[in-house]
């Protein structure tokens, strides 16, 4: 059984979080969603430079989420869904592990009160 | 059913459980029923190391996983406060009791400030967790918050197929 943060070892979530932080870098996940595109079609809806683009690029290699192929001139960049499904599920693997405590704690109090009423019935 | 709810600096969860207030909170301080159910799944098997239940103390826990294989948990009490608060920073450790990090996410709060609010409810009693950094550093605070901010719809919004992408690749493994 998995413990949220003791998996086995990948790279860190941490510059996966941070990369995310960034609109303008949500918004080339977003279209590389989609499928994979070179630095001149994610430059495209964006009043921003290629370097521009390459930069944010950068940040999200670094992180894992996007890999580059090295073919050609045109490179294109494509998703690493590893990380990204690691980091969407991150808090929420948080929320099931107290959600599962609490359903043992349930379990628990229930045969409390089960054994508080049993013993009010025998001295009553 | 559990409330939820997330803010890029704390984590709340609320649940009602039909036990009056004075049992639940023994399930939380004595350490041979909180051995009983603090724990990811009922197979573990877990050990109250240690146990002061004062502010300033100590509680120490190992949750085995099997042969060799245990977590480590601190508790720093806070405030103690029957039957309805009780507050404690945790931490992770090692069996010699140093802190550990968390090997996935490095700057992960090291210490987490961790509130039990206790209510009296029409079906037995509403509990509140509270769950936050403790004293984070810059680098462990954005952590949290990104982690947070990820589940703001915003984010998610713009993610329509995110969903789809995952589940695509999850099968194709």
């Amino acid at each position: 059984m998995e413990l949220v943060g003791y998996r086995s070892p990948e790279a860190s979530l941490d510059a996966v979080f941070a990369a995310l932080a960034d609109p303008t870098r949500r918004a080339i996940l977003g279209r590389l969603v989609e499928g994979e595109a070179s630095v001149g079609e994610l430059a495209a809806p964006f009043t921003m430079s290629q370097p521009a683009v390459s930069k944010h690029l950068k940040v999200l290699e670094q992180a894992g989420l996007v890999e580059r192929s090295v073919d050609g001139a045109r490179r294109p960049a494509r998703l690493r869904p590893e990380p990204l499904a690691a980091a969407n599920t991150w808090l929420e693997n948080y929320r099931e592990l107290w959600e599962a405590r609490f359903g043992q704690l349930d379990t628990l109090l229930r045969d409390m009160v089960r054994l508080e009423q049993g013993k009010k019935d025998d001295d009553g | 059913m559990a409330d939820t709810s997330e803010t890029l600096d704390e984590f709340v969860l609320e649940r009602v459980f039909a036990a009056p207030l004075e049992t639940v909170w023994r399930a939380w301080t004595e350490p041979e029923l909180l051995a009983r159910w603090y724990k990811p799944n009922p197979m573990c098997e877990t050990a109250v190391l240690q146990h002061d239940l004062r502010p300033g103390g100590v509680l120490r826990y190992e949750m085995r996983f099997g042969p060799g294989q245990s977590h480590y948990e601190r508790w720093e009490f806070d405030a103690i406060e029957p039957p309805s608060r009780l507050q404690w920073r945790q931490t992770l450790t090692d069996a010699d009791d140093n802190l550990v990090g968390n090997p996935r996410m490095p700057d992960w709060p090291r210490w987490m400030l961790t509130t039990i609010e206790l209510e009296p409810h029409a079906d037995g009693t509403l509990q509140r967790l509270r769950w936050k950094p403790h004293e984070p550093t810059e680098a462990e605070l954005t952590c949290f918050q990104n982690a947070s901010a990820h589940l703001d719809r915003g984010w998610v919004a713009g993610f329509d197929s995110l969903g789809e992408f995952l589940k695509k690749h999850a099968d194709a493994e």
